[in-house]
């Protein structure tokens, strides 16, 4: 649908935050049958959602301190396993004990895991070592347990595409500057769009608040006040696996404790440090943040002390201070679902926060609930059920792959499950490899802007993993931008993009840039500056811009 | 192995360097740690372009105000035109066909179609000496079909920008057509390859002839020729207009060309240039550096009176900045570098970055130093000597021609 | 661990190394002929990071890889990428068998040692069209290929008979690996050797045990049985060196690779400790005349225009410095120094039918060029690169190492260097 019919509709529903959250609480309610509106001030998975550790916990890690969490964890990892399959490597995971950790937590934790239905065996560490060679050899003890790797992109964008196949709207770039109220009540919200300059009032009759940290933001404009704590974490990206499982640490909860297999990649987080919420926009990652993590990564897997750190970035975590203690000395780390009518007096507004990415659905699905109790829809939930687009009973996942596809298919398939038979690959144009490190097409790039909603290259990374790889962008993303000027009739818009990509990469890279990583910076300022002189296209566009 | 001098480097200035040398009768040896730098190289040389964001039109004489630490400065701003001759001069005769003049900058076409400043110029590529005259008024701009490195699109926005009427005009054939079947190996170099024959060009030179209509000049991608011009001669008498080359995304064929013209030269006159080979380690005596070990040569390691390090920046490993400093590998030479990691970069990606400029520190004569004390037969030159940038001031090319040079006249009048 | 962190960037072959600057992809002589092949980068060092996500992307067109090392040599980043893709092509090959054609041109020795005794009637049956013709369509081996013919004697039986007493006599001894070419196919190689160092003052001796390198065993994908030879031979090297103290020279630059970098690299043997010590006669006998321990003296009258070309296992070494500075130290000879092209034989690729063309194809650059340079024969340390020029030029080659027996006056040779 057009955007401009978009802005004259009225729905039943409008999610605000285009994370998994929104993401998943826009496809429950489409699949109940309701009229159903996304908008995103960014492009989706931005915030919180796309800035974690793509980790699929099985909640082994709350057994111990939340056992609520740990058991939401649980059910919705075999949920997402059955229902996500194109965004889920089933990896399994440690939790080992070093010579510094008190063996006897192991203990508590076995059993606290079992109590949450947590399956958790203790292994031989010589077996953990033989399951998992990068594993510190000096391990005294592991458990072995269901954790996994999620691609969280994908997983939110399978969840957007279902809710547009069931008749939902979605809007990226569309920033909320206000509700639209009628006295108590609101019915609608006011949107900004930023690519457009537009400013525009769309109608729903509940407005779902999604938008994690930024939500309590979104709660003011309605009259009610959340107290949110913030909590950054930085990571940072290994340029290729070292290990096959997750690896985390058999003790309480820490800095950098967690390490885990993500695609091509590894991650290592997170840092934990609460924040002031003036600063939430802020995700530069510090080198004292980079030096932590460095120094206890190493003690789950040696190798990352000489692997090479690709990049390094941080998220913010939505923590909500319980309502009876708004000091913040009490914080859920559970899921918050809030109908502001009880709360506050405000009708037609529920915010849904806390969680974890891990538990989305179940978030989307709580949601949902409390929008279908205040419009009286009685459709029942089947998001635990139903396969997202992608994830279907017999489409090709990467674990069966065959020797019939290429490699450029092959990487496709693994992004995208069934979905990546519509991309495009009958002649060789659409064939040839955009982004070599990644092994993405130029089929998948054309798929990825007809039906992902990409504006820009950051976008397109988002979709497709162009740019992910080791190199984060150097001939790929040249290639990439000329065809999104293309595709999108607007060269200059695409070098400037091009500039704005590159500036994004650098972001990650400069906390980490010694070594290769250094090389590599040099070497694409070479290309980009040197060679083709691109600060001068996009000054020489600043100027006339200016004029 | 005893040679007269050592280079370890066999890049653009440790080959103008080898090549100075040898022409003079010396005996030299280049150790060069695979390909260099050149690769990325469009088919230019920049002597000085920018100075703090204002660009340079008369490089000579903007020289004399750079600052003190500057390599021109080092070899002496009244020596820059004399050896920026020679170096135009050593080009030619290697078969490198530039033009240009230091006196004053032309302006290159980037593969993104933006004009910037250079001092030398492959004759085969388009090039302005002046944005008001321009050298053709309507160009067709020829694009290999399903070719990314070259981005089509920029390209001609930008011609168009800088006043020239452009037509696109896409073609193939059958040797494309069939290299189009790999899905990664469609770039410049493997273009250059299978378009070397006379029937390829010939090919190519009848789509070019029915497509180019009423334009007055025609451009192509360059990738025609990687090891000698003769691609591009054969081509331009086929096509029946005038024909210029840009510059494509790396590797580049004009770049290979380069390295392996001057090469070719250096090896005719007698050098020895060891391929894939690097130096681990050298040996003092005193003041004086007498051995280099290399990496595959092993025990036997290379003598030589004079040694000249042109090991290139980080990119080419001749700089390594690690997690806790920035240091020159092979000897461990006094580096001009700063030693906190966060003084290292710059938040945005397009700023100034200090490690661009970082490099081994010399005196006035090109001679390295350790520990403070200088080494009287070891030289740097080019990209490893600290002081200048050449992604903001557009001097790499020119530092490496001109400091080559200067080390070569030095060494030769030491004797 | 932390005092060590981040100093170093290790991975196992240096993969990650790759700055994805593509240098490789511009001299990858199988991507110059084919699109089948997915080029260095890809099959390397890109290939690498999926297949250590899942072994399932492994591409069977790494088996067009020849294995050649030209990317290695041009990388500027040190990445080993070769060795990455034969690793990979190993990693995928357990549990398959090779073909009967591929273990035939693997078992150079095996089908040397029957060659030998029925010479005359192999090198007539592997000549003969019909012979040919089976094997072009049951063995696939491409009729276009001349087998190299095999000698009456094999070297070893020449050296035993006549040369292998006098070897005691001199002064300092060397050991050597003559390789299955010597062995089978021209024992006059071993004979300028042994010829050369005794005019010099070194006895020859042959290793206790010497197996076939199994350079073609690797290309083949017969790994195993290549590193049961390779214990055998790096346990011969070791007695040489650390009992007999005497150094191990080659004639064959391939050989010589496969002892030194590929046991360790890709049969995971390691051979470090004697490493040093293996070496190309040409290096051993450059660095005598170089440090002033001998002299070698040559004829006035000869007179030869000739071309060096260097080997790709030759370069992957670098050690191409030792033969031509050899070569040149020759009065008579002119020589024209090859630039450096792949020949397209690599071993037994080019004799697969499968692979002819492409091998053709790719040395056409490297045939061209002898042709240019005009000269009257051709040099080089490879002996496959020798078949595969002389099959596609039709001008002989000969080893650096027969072109110095040749040139040299061996009677005031051995008079400079007070040999009796």
């Amino acid at each position: 649908m057009v955007t401009s019919d978009i802005y004259k509709n009225e729905y039943d529903v409008i999610i605000v935050g285009g994370g998994a959250t929104g993401a998943g609480t826009a496809r429950d309610c489409a699949l109940r049958g309701l009229k159903t509106l996304l908008v995103e001030r960014n492009d989706y998975s931005t915030g919180a959602t796309g800035r974690n550790h793509g980790l699929m916990h099985s909640g082994a890690r709350y057994a111990v301190t939340d056992s609520e969490s740990a058991s939401e964890c649980i059910s919705e990892n075999m949920t997402l396993r059955r229902i996500a399959r194109h965004c889920v490597e089933e990896t399994d995971g440690l939790f080992i004990t070093l010579p510094e950790d008190d063996l006897d937590y192991q203990k508590t934790f076995v059993e606290a895991c079992q109590r949450a239905g947590i399956r958790a065996d203790i292994i031989d560490p010589a077996e953990a070592r033989s399951i998992e060679p990068s594993v510190n050899p000096d391990l005294i003890g592991a458990v072995r347990i269901p954790d996994a790797a999620i691609d969280p992109f994908r997983l939110t964008v399978a969840n957007l595409l279902d809710a547009r196949l069931h008749g939902a709207d979605t809007l990226n770039y569309h920033e909320v500057e206000g509700l639209v109220m009628n006295q108590n009540r609101v019915e609608g919200v006011k949107l900004f769009n930023k690519l457009s300059g537009e400013h525009i009032e769309v109608r729903g009759r509940v407005v779902v608040n999604a938008a994690g940290i930024w939500g309590q933001r979104i709660a003011q404009m309605a009259g009610a006040n959340i107290s949110m704590f913030p909590a950054r974490g930085a990571l940072l990206i290994f340029g290729h696996r070292v290990n096959k499982m997750v690896i985390n640490r058999c003790r309480k909860p820490a800095n950098a404790d967690i390490l885990v297999p993500d695609d091509t990649v590894c991650v290592i987080g997170t840092t934990s440090d609460r924040i002031p919420i003036e600063t939430v926009d802020d995700m530069r990652v510090t080198r004292e943040e980079v030096d932590v993590l460095l120094n206890e990564g190493i003690k789950l897997a040696p190798s990352l002390a000489t692997t090479r750190v690709i990049r390094a970035y941080a998220g913010v975590r939505p923590l909500v201070a319980s309502d009876d203690d708004p000091s913040g000395r009490s914080i859920s780390r559970g899921i918050v679902c809030l109908d502001h009518a009880k709360r506050d007096g405000v009708e037609g507004f529920i915010t849904i926060t806390g969680g974890k990415m891990m538990t989305y659905r179940l978030m989307a699905e709580i949601a949902t609930n409390a929008v279908c109790a205040k419009l009286g829809n009685t459709a029942p939930c089947v998001t635990a059920n139903q396969p997202l687009p992608g994830s279907e009973e017999g489409a090709p996942n990467q674990s069966d792959m065959t020797k019939r596809y290429s490699f450029g298919e092959r990487a496709a398939i693994g992004r995208h499950g069934s979905l990546a038979a519509r991309i495009e690959k009958d002649n060789d144009i659409d064939n040839a490899l955009v982004c070599e490190c990644e092994g993405v097409t130029v089929g998948e790039i054309k798929y990825a802007v007809h039906q992902l909603h990409v504006h820009n290259l950051v976008n397109l990374r988002r979709r497709t993993r162009v740019g992910m790889g080791t190199c984060q962008g150097k001939l790929c993303s040249c290639r990439a931008a000329s065809l999104l000027g293309e595709l999108h009739h607007d060269v200059r818009r695409a070098q400037k993009d091009l500039a704005d990509f590159l500036d994004e990469r650098w972001k990650g890279m400069r906390p980490v840039a010694w070594g290769d990583t250094l090389r590599e910076a040099q070497l694409t300022a070479a290309i980009y500056e040197g060679l083709c002189g691109l600060d001068m296209a996009v000054s020489n566009q600043g100027k006339e811009d200016k004029q | 192995m005893r040679t007269d001098t050592v280079i370890m480097g066999g890049g653009l200035s440790g080959l103008t360097c080898g090549i100075a040398l040898a022409k003079r009768g010396q005996r030299v040896t280049i150790v060069a740690s695979g390909q260099s730098t050149l690769l990325f190289n469009g088919g230019s040389m920049e002597l000085l372009g920018n100075i703090d964001g204002t660009p340079v039109t008369y490089p000579l004489e903007t020289i004399a105000s750079l600052p003190e630490g500057h390599p021109y400065r080092k070899i002496g701003a009244d020596r820059i035109a004399s050896l920026a001759d020679e170096a135009k001069q050593l080009l030619l005769d290697a078969g490198i066909n530039v033009e240009g003049d230091a006196a004053a900058n032309h302006w290159r076409v980037t593969p993104m179609g933006v004009a910037k400043h250079a001092w030398l110029t492959l004759s085969e590529n388009l090039r302005i000496d002046d944005l008001k005259q321009l050298p053709a008024r309507r160009l067709a701009l020829m694009c290999i079909r399903g070719f990314f490195d070259e981005p089509n699109s920029m390209l001609a926005n930008g011609l168009k920008e800088l006043g020239f009427e452009v037509d696109k005009h896409e073609f193939t054939t059958d040797e494309i057509t069939k290299l189009r079947r790999s899905p990664s190996e469609m770039r410049a170099a493997s273009l250059a390859k299978r378009l070397s024959s006379n029937n390829a060009l010939q090919r190519i030179a009848d789509q070019v002839n029915s497509l180019a209509g009423d334009a007055d000049m025609v451009l192509l991608p360059s990738v025609f020729g990687m090891s000698d011009n003769d691609s591009y001669d054969i081509l331009k008498n086929m096509v029946n207009k005038p024909l210029r080359l840009v510059a494509t995304l790396p590797p580049s064929v004009a770049g290979s060309r380069m390295q392996a013209m001057l090469r070719h030269y250096f090896m005719m006159l007698g050098g020895n240039y060891l391929m894939g080979d690097s130096a681990v380690k050298g040996t003092l005596e005193g003041d004086r550096l007498t051995t280099i070990t290399t990496a595959k040569l092993g025990d036997m390691p290379l003598r030589a009176d004079n040694f000249v390090l042109a090991t290139g920046s980080f990119i080419s490993r001749g700089l390594v900045a690690d997690y806790e400093r920035v240091y020159e590998p092979v000897m461990g030479l006094d580096v001009d570098a700063d030693k906190d990691r966060e003084q290292w970069t710059r938040f945005g990606v397009l700023e100034p970055q200090a490690y661009s400029r970082y490099g081994v520190t010399t005196d006035a004569t090109l001679r390295c130093a350790k520990q403070g004390k200088t080494i009287a037969n070891l030289r740097a030159i080019g990209s490893v000597l600290s002081g200048h940038d050449t992604v903001k001031m557009g001097d790499g090319t020119g530092v490496s021609l001109l400091t080559a040079l200067a080390a070569a006249h030095g060494i030769l009048s030491d004797k | 661990m932390a005092d060590q962190m981040q100093l170093c960037n290790i991975s196992e072959s240096n993969f990650e190394q790759c700055t994805k600057c593509s240098i490789c992809t511009t001299v990858c002589p199988v991507a110059a002929v084919t699109t089948d092949y997915p080029g260095p980068k890809q099959a390397g060092p890109d290939g690498e990071r999926y297949r250590l996500k899942d072994p399932a992307y492994y591409d069977k067109a790494l088996k067009l890889c020849l294995n050649c090392k030209r990317c290695e040599v041009a990388c500027p980043s040190g990445v080993h990428i070769a060795d990455i893709i034969q690793k990979a092509r190993m990693r995928s090959s357990e549990g398959h068998r090779a073909s009967l054609r591929d273990t035939m041109l693997a078992n150079t020795d095996l089908l040397g040692t029957v060659a030998n005794l029925v010479a005359p009637v192999a090198n007539a049956t592997l000549g003969l069209a019909p012979t040919k013709l089976v094997m072009d369509s049951v063995m696939a081996i491409d009729k276009h290929r001349t087998f190299p013919a095999y000698s009456r004697q094999k070297f070893t039986t020449w050296f035993k008979r006549h040369a292998a007493k006098q070897q005691d006599d001199f002064g300092q001894h060397v050991s050597y690996f003559h390789g299955c070419y010597v062995n089978y196919n021209f024992p006059k190689l071993g004979q300028d050797l042994v010829k050369l160092l005794n005019a010099v003052g070194y006895g020859v001796h042959l290793l206790d045990k010497e197996q076939c390198c199994g350079v073609a065993l690797i290309a083949n994908g017969l790994y195993k049985q290549a590193k049961r030879q390779a214990r055998v031979n790096a346990d011969s090297i070791r007695k040489s060196v650390n009992t007999d103290h005497r150094t191990v020279l080659t004639t064959s630059s391939s050989c010589t690779f496969n002892l030194r970098d590929e046991y360790p690299a890709v049969l995971d043997v390691d051979t470090s400790d004697v490493r040093d010590s293996i070496m190309l006669a040409t290096r051993f006998i450059y660095n005598l005349v170089d440090e002033e321990k001998i002299k070698l003296i040559f004829k006035q009258d000869y007179k030869r225009r000739m071309a060096y070309h260097t080997a790709c296992h030759m370069q992957r070494m670098g050690w191409q410095l030792y033969s031509i500075e050899l070569l040149r130290m020759i009065p008579g000879l002119d020589l024209v120094v090859l630039e450096q092209d792949c020949c397209g034989i690599s071993g037994t690729y080019g004799f697969k039918k499968e692979n002819y063309e492409r091998s053709q194809e790719i040395g056409s650059v490297l045939f061209k060029h002898i042709a240019d340079a005009q000269v009257q024969a051709v040099t080089t340390d490879c002996e496959t690169c020798k078949w595969q020029i002389e099959m596609s030029t039709g001008l002989p080659v000969e080893n650096p190492i027969s072109v110095l027996a040749d040139a040299l006056d061996v009677e005031a040779t051995r008079q400079a260097n007070n040999i009796n």
